[in-house]
């Protein structure tokens, strides 16, 4: 198992490398150049000459990404044009503020997504699986900005239950549990938000899923023989039927940048996603990359853990 | 006969008792409000609310507006400009104008000490001005880089600016936002742009730096040693970044914050009346800033005036302000805002919404309608935060036959678009007057500045008299003199329409109505600011 575990970990590293490559492609041929973020407006020509080439930006486009895909092969991200400060440091600082929107709500879809895909595939036909299938329909269309917003009209806006935004309260410093409950206080929203979001296709496989395995002929023998059905559900059916819910959880660590982006910029939360919009508006390349490389080295280690997890669930893959 | 009992006469005697007491309540609250406005508490604190992320807070090296926003509060420059663009003491205590307005000397205060607790000499103000204004401020650096001869300091509280040739608005760009003081002891040497100060800043201003978390919050304390007896007002100032409007408005309702930056003109109809709205002339980037229209003159057929003439007379610019900004504003009419009324000319020749004297032009400039009905097809570039700005003006020039593409564009695209590759026709451009003509409105006209620099001579406009008019008018130091000059160079710009101006632009800032004495003229808003509650 660890020869396993390292020889997926080292994979990992071409892979990084590529996406380093193609986000500093992408950017060299979208139009625009730091050199506003860097040195300003109303400048003088001499200046915005005078910062490319403090910055490298005046040499080659060749010569540039030779020197960049080097320095990340060294483990050296660069450093942010806008800030002055080392660009791995920049999001590193940033992502446990994310994690803590992110984590919790991929915790909640999971089991709320999976509770009521259950429940609707129980009820197969019924009106109140049609009723769950279009909700978490419904829920999978909505725009997570949307959502974001309507949250905060009604629960703290008009209801005024929670904090409409921040991470922390604004007035007077908190501290030990008082803080750790005002912080709670604040992610409410931004993770019902982000919840609502990843639940929707939890849902929908959980629930196509159980439907399919309530069909296969174990199942069936097992209620023939008069087994109570909520047992056999649980005992029988949930193991197998949970494993493509597995892939799906470890698919929406796809949407864990982009998910915060929006719901970070409604709540004004200081996280990854607040990072990279301004990253990338001000085209400050070595940001972009690190945040890009942390959304892809948490897509594998999503990935990794989900096949663990496939080990544990079925004995047949743990055989293989 | 007389009817009236004595009764009644008790009667209406009561009655104006009750009256006079219910118009004194009723005149109360005012009178208190006033009372109140003249006699300001102190402490609490104030929480503000921005848009924007700030990447440090070293204002020296920067124009970004979020920066000043804050920082403009911690520093200070030698002097303030009043609302009205007079300059007041600050660092400098007084001043000379010597030599015909070749020479400023600046007598500086000797009771300042910065926020470390080292004192303030003139050395500060030489290095700030050799070592980082004059190299890393942009405006500071284009407007005196190329006139300043020397800075000098003939003793610890005396400095004198030197100059080529005499020169007229140095008092203008001394205020914290155009060349803020930073502490030598700190930065001489050093390289600025990386210094760590520059997230942990050492100030003289009213307000001394406490915290610092990006994409979160900036927490400033009230400066007890500050020079500006018994201010500031409040104990702490604190910004919140809220990048979202609604979610800024929303937190400013819900009382979470007690301020907001930038509030949208699209919300101030609909505030309540628990939100204090204030119209200022100013964003957080500059003062007395215009919509307008540039056209890339290197292009046909807007190398023909006629063309753009007809564009002036196609444009509703009434409606737009109306419709599109809100009624926030006022119809520009020529390069200098009218807000700068010491130098905006009030007899410019105007361009009256006319859409058939525009097609006359049209046709006059070789350019008949074809079998559609269209004359001309252009690409007008825009950010889209002003798409529907642009969509209006788009729908005014249909009207006539002109046919435009809407292109919009992030700010750093639309930077190397329209002064980098200069690939454009028409461009939309938000820019600013700042305190004097020759700080802000020069430079977008003048030839030596069609270069590729953000917020340049866009529209590519050489001549030389208008070069000439400019010139005269920065270095003359007679006002008499200099308002001759720009009212000439005002005509001829608005004859020529490198630019067509749209609207002056007001900007709003909102607050709870505790909020008091808020400084909407100048970006470092709250020495004065107190609390009501």
């Amino acid at each position: 198992m660890s020869g396993y575990l390292a020889r997926r970990l080292l994979q990992t590293i071409p892979l990084l490398l590529g996406v380093a490559a193609v986000v500093w492609g992408m950017i060299e041929v979208a139009p625009g150049d730091p050199i506003v973020a860097i040195a300003g407006e109303d400048g003088d020509p001499a200046y915005y000459a005078e910062m490319r080439e403090r910055f490298g930006l005046d040499r080659p486009a060749p010569e540039r990404f030779a020197a960049y895909l080097g320095n990340v092969a060294r483990g050296d991200l660069g450093t942010s044009y806008r800030l002055q400060r080392p660009a791995a440091a920049v999001v590193l600082e940033a992502l446990p503020a994310t994690l803590l929107l992110v984590a919790p709500a991929l915790l909640l879809a999971t089991l709320l997504g999976t509770t009521l895909g259950t429940l609707a595939a129980r009820r197969h036909g019924s009106r109140s699986d049609a009723a769950l299938s279009a909700l978490s329909l419904t829920g999978q269309a909505l725009p997570v900005f949307w959502t974001a917003q309507l949250l905060v009209l009604v629960f703290a806006y008009r209801l005024a239950w929670f904090p409409v935004q921040g991470m922390e309260g604004l007035r007077g410093d908190a501290e030990g549990l008082a803080r750790l409950a005002d912080v709670a206080h604040h992610m409410v929203l931004p993770v019902a938000a982000l919840t609502l979001q990843y639940a929707a296709p939890v849902a929908r496989v959980a629930r196509a899923s159980v439907v399919d395995v309530l069909h296969r002929d174990y199942l069936r023998t097992a209620l023939a023989k008069g087994l109570p059905a909520g047992r056999v559900l649980r005992a029988h059916a949930l193991r197998t039927a949970l494993l493509p819910v597995v892939t799906v959880v470890a698919a929406q660590m796809g949407f864990l940048v982009t998910g915060s982006v929006l719901v970070e910029t409604v709540f004004a939360w200081p996280g990854v996603g607040r990072v990279m919009l301004g990253a990338m508006l001000a085209r400050d390349l070595p940001v972009v990359t690190a945040a890009l490389l942390l959304l892809a080295v948490a897509v594998v280690l999503a990935n990794l853990l989900a096949d663990l997890l496939y080990a544990a669930l079925d004995p047949r893959v743990r055989d293989a | 006969m007389n009817t009236r009992s004595p009764l009644h006469a008790l009667r209406t005697g009561a009655l104006a008792v009750v009256l006079a007491v219910v118009l004194a309540t009723l005149a109360l609250p005012a009178a208190l409000a006033q009372q109140a406005d003249a006699e300001p508490a102190r402490g609490g604190t104030l929480v503000v609310a921005m848009f924007d992320t700030v990447a440090h807070l070293n204002p020296a090296i920067t124009t970004g507006g979020s920066v000043h926003a804050v920082a403009d509060s911690i520093f200070d420059g030698l002097v303030r400009l009043d609302a009205d663009g007079t300059p007041r003491p600050a660092l400098a205590e007084a001043w000379e104008v010597l030599e015909d307005g070749r020479i400023y000397r600046f007598h500086l205060r000797d009771d300042v000490t910065w926020h470390d607790g080292e004192p303030f000499t003139a050395r500060d103000v030489r290095v700030t001005f050799e070592e980082i204004l004059l190299r890393f401020h942009t405006r500071t650096r284009g407007g005196l880089g190329d006139l300043l001869e020397e800075i000098r300091t003939p003793d610890a509280h005396t400095v004198e600016f030197v100059f080529d040739a005499p020169y007229a608005a140095l008092l203008q760009r001394l205020d914290v936002s155009e060349a803020p003081i930073l502490p030598a002891h700190l930065y001489e040497g050093r390289d600025p742009l990386t210094h760590e100060a520059n997230r942990a800043p050492v100030g003289t201003g009213p307000f001394v730096f406490e915290r610092f978390r990006r994409d979160d919050r900036i927490d400033l304390v009230r400066n007890d040693a500050y020079f500006r007896d018994g201010l500031p007002y409040l104990d702490a100032l604190t910004f919140r970044i809220i990048p979202d409007p609604v979610t800024r408005m929303l937190a400013l309702e819900r009382g979470e914050v007690d301020h907001v930056l930038g509030f949208p003109a699209s919300e101030v109809a609909r505030a309540g009346d628990d939100v204090v709205v204030r119209t200022v002339p100013h964003s957080a980037g500059g003062s007395f800033c215009q919509f307008k229209l540039a056209f890339n003159l290197d292009r046909a057929p807007f190398d023909d005036a006629r063309v753009r003439r007809a564009f002036a007379h196609a444009v509703d610019r009434a409606t737009l302000l109306e419709r599109v900004a809100f009624g926030q504003g006022r119809v520009a009419t020529g390069p200098i805002s009218s807000d700068l009324d010491a130098w905006h000319a009030d007899d410019l020749p105007t361009y009256p919404l006319d859409p058939a004297r525009a097609e006359t032009l049209l046709d006059a400039a070789g350019l008949p309608p074809d079998a559609d009905g269209v004359r001309l097809e252009a690409d007008f570039l825009h950010f889209p935060m002003f798409t529907r700005h642009a969509e209006t003006i788009r729908q005014d020039l249909a009207q006539v036959g002109v046919d435009l593409r809407m292109v919009a564009l992030d700010r750093a695209s639309y930077v190397a678009r329209v002064y980098g590759d200069r690939a454009f026709d028409v461009g939309f451009i938000s820019s600013c007057n700042n305190a004097d003509p020759s700080i802000g409105v020069a430079p977008m006209h003048v030839s030596s500045n069609v270069a590729p620099a953000p917020f340049s001579n866009a529209p590519g406009y050489r001549d030389a008299e208008v070069d000439r008019l400019f010139a005269e008018a920065a270095t003359d130091p007679d006002p008499e003199r200099r308002r001759a000059l720009y009212d000439a160079v005002q005509h001829r710009l608005v004859e020529d329409l490198p630019y067509l101006w749209l609207i002056e632009r007001r900007y709003h800032q909102a607050s709870t109505p505790a909020v008091r004495g808020v400084e909407t003229h100048r970006t470092s808003a709250f020495t004065r600011t107190w609390l009501d509650r």
